[in-house]
């Protein structure tokens, strides 16, 4: 069957299989960020925004893409400008080896999107479903707090 | 004391020179390179804990459309070798095989497919038909050495076995003094014995691997892996391929932690490239990695401390039993270092015996993990102090610090004991040890909370401490190297063999090259782990990246920063050795400067040409042990049993931190793992032999949620042998929780917790006996 | 992938969904969120029924709280009449059910119609009493209670909303559950709910779940407490009662022995919550 979606802001027409997740169709498309951890859920590594919202890619059906609205990290910097949660991941040393990172980065981005000034008890709920091994969380907590600083200054949703 | 130190590059929290493609979500992983006609590859794994294979039938696969290949026992090459990924020669027995027609755990590999697709692939291991010849198991290190016990290993052909009739893979057995005398000459005497458990290291990038011809008909193997050049030389092994035909490149990897210390796909999917010409894509599942990647070695490690009534150590035993699986990776060494890595912390001890086995069972197979037998080691070697402090009436810091090693002393266990052989000789030249302890003790508030048991509802308050050392690489036998060459607009290439498996090593190498080289980071680009292009280096393991390959970088700079200073004397019209490097120029006494592009012009297109590069190579002679101290602050519910951490402190000395927020970042992460293996995860194994939790649903890591506040302080330190004076981090961390938490558990309720994780039901258990 | 799934439909009507199903039986399956379809989905599925295109996203105040059946547990979480639906309640339970990206996409009626026994929901359904309706060609409403005792004979109905009815002025609930890490599913929960006068308690509810069976109301414990005062000694004999009453067995998470002393634990403390006498949380 064909889809339509709106892909980091563009639309395309994909072929898909009716039973394929949109973690599938999205690495065969070239979407290479979305990661594959587990496959059932419970890592985050295939974390992608649908409908603005941060989802697991590999429980989300491809067909519920039809005509949704996906957004991957290959979306969120401005030309050579990175978004301020990735430029705060890095600057903060929240990113190691980076398998989790975009899965990370794009639960961040839902979370500010929605709350500009969140807990840090607020940003773990946000990252809970985002494991990772190699940092302990710290940094990654906060590059969350250096980014939702930096971006109520600069005005940026 | 530490050196006057002003360093311009090294110290500083650069930007990591792979960040901003890791943020973009850049293709940089094994995976992520996608090329034409891929053959995807699966194994099928055995069912039994223990079989022969009587017969196997795969014509059915065969025929099925879409399968290209079918490899099992009968069409691959049969040469014994070890999958662990140590220098040669191993020192673990060759009892391996690409494919086996005997099985020894639940997965084990029967038979591989190589298909179209992923579901073709899935789809014909199901037709293959395999007749079994079930055997009786071993399940336990109990069962294993018992008398005639079933044999895991009754193959002729395999090398480098203790004793294959008895399952035992090593036996280790030294000795310092007298212990039987020392502890009838003790004042106070403890005994404890701790058992640790199954545990896997849930990188989360599944093991991975890319096989591919190139132009040129060499194999290229992209993989995801800790240890480049030896995935190298075992493959040429295995295969019986010249090892010139071979290249090995280590891309971005998802996490290693040690299970990628090994080499598990490389020579199926390079085997597969090689009969179809075609590339071969293998990754594990997420089940898979838990069943048939690498585990940690579950032990029963037992240790007894004698010591006189003023606190001081008199004798030290520890006792180890370790359960190696199904094949003997890691076996020797892991147990080993249970005692080289613990034991002369205490080195005031004039008694101590380190002695014990690594045994096989029908079980997934350990090897190496983050700790390396330290971990296992720890728990019973510091609750034993803690229990020793009770008995003697003294704080446990007291005690601690009455017995550590320091500055300027040895101990014989660094001899006697090394990486599965004698080790080497060497006196500790730093060690803040005391300034750790301080610092966290004031850091969790240990003198107002010890001892209090503070309540609050049905949770108990208590505090817990510990200490530990680790490594920096394996001395005599770990070797670095490394490359440097100039660029006419003065950057460099800098060509490490080093790994970089997330720890930000091409980072803090380039740092420590940009620093000799007086350069700003962004001079320096890196490229790592590739073994056409990189000099040889050990690979990520035994904490020896910042220490040894470090080193290597520094003499390759050093070397690069003489021959740019005789190309810039005349250009300066002064002799090179008044000359300085800063800024990324070459600088005069007199405060004229030439910039290091036009050095390098010159060195390259207009006088005595040459390229301007060197590579230097290092061994360490010895290993300088990073040095930890501990703290947590817990609550325990003593209706549920439910452990609850609020605080965890570790002040670490790792010489000079060259990257110190990727210095806390190894602690941050060792000490979440080190978490999760105190309280929540566990490998269950079915009395079959078959894990029954292999997914993340079941085998609980520690997420956002689950852990306490974890401050880690680096502690001002300088290694006089270290380059800029850094030791290795990379280990270290991952000791701590389980016997620092044990510890804070019996300062809240009173209780020793012995096994673990220490799950809600095995504290409430533990409390309601007492 | 199940590479079985043939097609997708999106009906715009309950009854065209309904017809769908009938004719299709086992074959088809209603879609949702779409995450217990990855997971636990039976190979005998070929056609799913989108439900997004019937109108079920909705989150009502009448007298108590309606939830269509397609409204996420994030929606959910984000509304005010949630929110201030009994405290909060129900939002406080959702919150840490499994994690934010999961529950983005998870449906009440896929939770309803799952019915993982370790569902957090659930058994907070059981306490407030809820109704769900379901669609067999017409609209059935029925305690939610029942449509668990009567699985069968309500099997396949389309689930198009649950309705929680409004508390009582005194009417309190509090839910406890107990994991191994924060995301993770309980090893036992307990919800309870309940109304003191007087003293004594007027009303009681409570299920216990994940023993590891679904979670059931503990009706022969709520009769015995209706009426008691609310002393230490009645809540102490009430848990107990509990931890005996449960179906206990061992599975992965935990020992049925283990489960029976979180029942009696986990239950004292939610009746104390209920009782406004809760204690410290160790923090």
């Amino acid at each position: 069957m064909m889809i339509t979606v709106s892909i980091n802001g563009a639309s395309k027409r994909w072929s898909i299989r009716t039973g394929e997740t949109l973690l599938s169709v999205l690495r065969r498309e070239g979407y290479l960020s979305v990661k594959c951890g587990c496959g059932t859920g419970d890592c985050g590594a295939c974390t992608v925004l649908y409908n603005g919202r941060a989802v697991n890619s590999c429980l989300l059906l491809a067909a519920k893409a039809d005509g949704a609205e996906v957004r991957t990290v290959e979306g969120l910097a401005a030309g050579d400008r990175l978004h301020p949660i990735q430029e705060a991941f890095i600057d903060e040393g929240a990113v190691q080896c980076g398998y989790c990172t975009p899965g990370a980065v794009l639960s961040a981005f839902d979370l500010l999107s929605r709350n500009p000034s969140p807990t840090e008890g607020e940003i773990r709920e946000a990252l809970s479903g985002n494991l990772c091994r190699c940092t302990g969380y710290v940094k990654q907590v906060r590059a969350v707090q250096a980014a939702a600083e930096r971006m109520r200054s600069d005005g940026d949703a | 004391m530490p050196e006057d130190r002003d360093y311009a590059v090294v110290g500083k929290n650069e930007r990591k020179v792979d960040g901003v493609g890791l943020v973009t979500g850049r293709p940089k992983f094994v995976a992520d390179l996608v090329l034409p006609e891929t053959l995807h590859v699966k194994i099928l794994g055995s069912p039994l804990a223990h079989a022969r294979i009587v017969d196997i039938d795969v014509s059915e696969a065969e025929a099925m459309e879409g399968v290209v290949c079918v490899l099992t026992h009968t069409n691959t090459p049969p040469t014994r070798h070890t999958t662990a990924g140590q220098g040669y020669p191993e020192p673990s027995p060759y009892d391996a095989r690409m494919f086996d027609p005997k099985l020894r755990f639940v997965g084990d590999r029967v038979a591989a497919v190589a298909a179209e697709t992923e579901s073709i692939a899935n789809e014909a291991l199901k037709r293959i038909r395999v007749e079994y010849d079930e055997l009786p198991t071993v399940l336990s290190i109990d069962e294993a050495i018992r008398d005639g016990a079933p044999v895991v290993h009754d193959e002729k052909d395999s090398t480098g076995i203790y004793d294959a009739a008895k399952n035992t893979v090593a036996d280790v057995d030294i000795d310092v003094g007298d212990v039987a005398v020392g502890f009838e000459a003790s004042d106070v005497v403890v005994e404890t014995t701790c058992e640790t458990q199954y545990a896997q290291h849930t990188p989360i990038e599944p093991h991975v691997v890319l096989a591919y011809l190139d132009s040129d008909e060499r194999l290229v193997l992209r993989t995801s892996t800790q240890v480049p050049f030896h995935v190298r030389r075992i493959v040429a092994q295995t295969l019986g391929l010249p090892l010139r035909r071979i290249r090995v490149i280590k891309p971005r990897i998802g996490g290693g932690f040690g299970t990628k210390q090994e080499v598990l796909l490389e020579d199926i999917a390079g085997l597969v490239t090689l009969r179809t010409g075609r590339p071969a894509l293998m990754a594990l599942t997420r089940a898979e990695e838990f069943i048939a990647a690498r585990t940690r070695h579950p032990m029963r490690v037992r240790v007894k401390l004698g010591a006189k009534s003023d606190g001081t150590l008199h004798a030290i035993e520890m006792e180890a039993l370790s359960n190696t699986g199904a094949y003997g990776a890691h076996g020797l060494t892991v147990l080993a270092n249970t005692g080289s890595k613990t034991l002369p912390l205490y080195n005031k001890a004039p008694n101590a015996h380190f002695f014990g086995q690594a045994v096989y069972t029908n079980l997934p197979v350990p090897g190496a993990y983050r700790g390396y037998g330290a971990t296992q080691g720890y728990f019973p070697l510091e609750t034993a102090m803690d229990e020793l402090a009770e008995r003697l009436s003294v704080d446990p810091i007291e005690l601690r610090l009455k017995n550590h090693i320091r500055v300027g002393e040895t101990s014989p266990i660094f001899e006697k004991l090394g990486e599965g052989r004698e080790g080497v000789s060497q006196t500790v030249k730093s060690c803040e040890l005391a300034r750790c302890i301080e610092l966290g003790a004031e850091r969790i508030g240990w003198a107002e909370k010890r001892g209090k048991r503070r309540p609050d509802g049905p949770w108990v308050h208590g505090v817990g401490m510990s200490i530990m050392m680790q490594g920096s690489g394996i001395p005599e036998i770990d070797m670095a190297a490394a490359t440097i060459k100039m660029n006419e607009d003065g950057s460099f290439n800098l060509l490490i063999g080093a790994t970089d498996i997330g720890t930000g090593s091409d980072t803090i190498l380039a740092q420590m090259a940009a620093e000799v080289l007086g350069v700003p980071l962004d001079r320096m680009i890196v490229t790592s782990s590739d073994t056409d292009i990189t000099p040889f280096d050990v690979g990520a393991y035994a904490s020896s990246t910042t220490y040894v390959s470090g080193t290597a970088v520094v003499d390759a700079a050093k070397k690069v920063r003489a021959q740019i200073l005789e190309v810039a004397g005349p250009l300066l019209d002064a002799d090179p050795g008044e000359l300085s490097l800063e800024n990324a120029a070459v600088v005069a006494p007199d405060g004229s400067h030439v910039g290091l592009d036009r050095v390098c012009q010159r060195a390259m297109y207009e006088a005595g040409q040459f390229q301007i590069g060197a590579t230097a190579s290092f061994v360490p002679s010895e290993s300088p042990p990073p040095f930890l101290a501990n703290f947590v602050e817990l609550a325990v519910d003593t209706e549920t049993g439910r452990v609850k951490l609020l605080h965890y402190v570790s002040a670490v000395d790792c010489g000079v931190a060259i990257h110190p927020k990727l210095a806390e970042g190894q602690m941050e992460g060792s000490i979440a793992n080190g978490i999760g293996y105190a309280l929540t995860e566990e490998m269950l194994i079915s009395s079959r032999g078959r894990v029954r939790n292999p997914s993340f649903f079941d085998y609980k890591i520690p997420g956002a949620l689950d852990l306490p506040p974890i401050d880690v302080i680096l502690v001002d330190s300088f290694e006089p042998t270290g380059p800029m004076g850094a030791k290795s981090v990379g280990e270290i961390g991952i000791n701590g929780p389980i016997p620092t938490i044990a510890n804070a558990i019996y300062d809240a309720v009173g209780v020793r917790l012995r096994e673990t994780p220490f799950t809600p039901e095995r504290v409430l258990a533990a409390i309601r006996a007492a | 992938m199940h590479h079985q799934m043939e097609s997708i439909e999106r009906p715009t009507s309950l009854q065209g969904a309904w017809d769908r199903k009938a004719e299709g039986k086992e074959a088809v399956r209603f879609l949702g969120g779409g995450i217990d379809l990855q997971l636990y989905s039976p190979a005998t599925v070929r056609t799913l029924v989108d439900l997004s295109g019937l109108g079920l996203a909705f989150i009502q105040r009448e007298e108590g709280l309606v939830l269509g059946a397609t409204t996420t547990m994030t929606e959910a979480i984000e509304s005010d009449e949630v929110g201030e639906y009994a405290d909060g309640f129900l939002r406080e339970i959702l919150r840490q059910v499994a994690s934010p990206l999961q529950r983005n996409l998870a449906t009440f009626g896929g939770t309803l119609g799952s019915a993982h026994p370790w569902s957090d929901v659930i058994p907070a359904f059981l306490v407030l009493d809820a109704e769900l309706t379901l669609f067999r060609g017409s609209e059935e409403t029925v305690r939610v209670e029942e449509y668990y005792a009567q699985r069968e004979a309500y099997a396949g109905g389309l689930i198009t909303k649950v309705r929680l009815p409004a508390l009582p002025g005194n009417g309190r609930c509090a839910f406890e559950t107990f994991t191994r890490t924060a995301f993770d599913v309980a090893m036992l929960n307990v919800a309870c709910c309940g109304a003191i006068a007087d003293g004594r308690w007027e009303d009681v509810r409570i299920a216990v779940g994940g023993t590891p069976a679904l979670a059931t109301r503990l009706r022969s414990v709520e009769t015995g407490l209706v009426g008691a005062e609310v002393t230490e000694t009645s809540l102490g004999e009430a848990s107990a009662a509990c931890s005996e009453a449960i179906e206990a067995r061992d599975d992965l998470r935990a020992t049925g022995a283990y489960r029976r002393t979180l029942a009696r634990q986990l239950v004292h403390r939610a009746l104390l919550d209920v009782a406004g006498l809760k204690k410290g949380d160790g923090a």
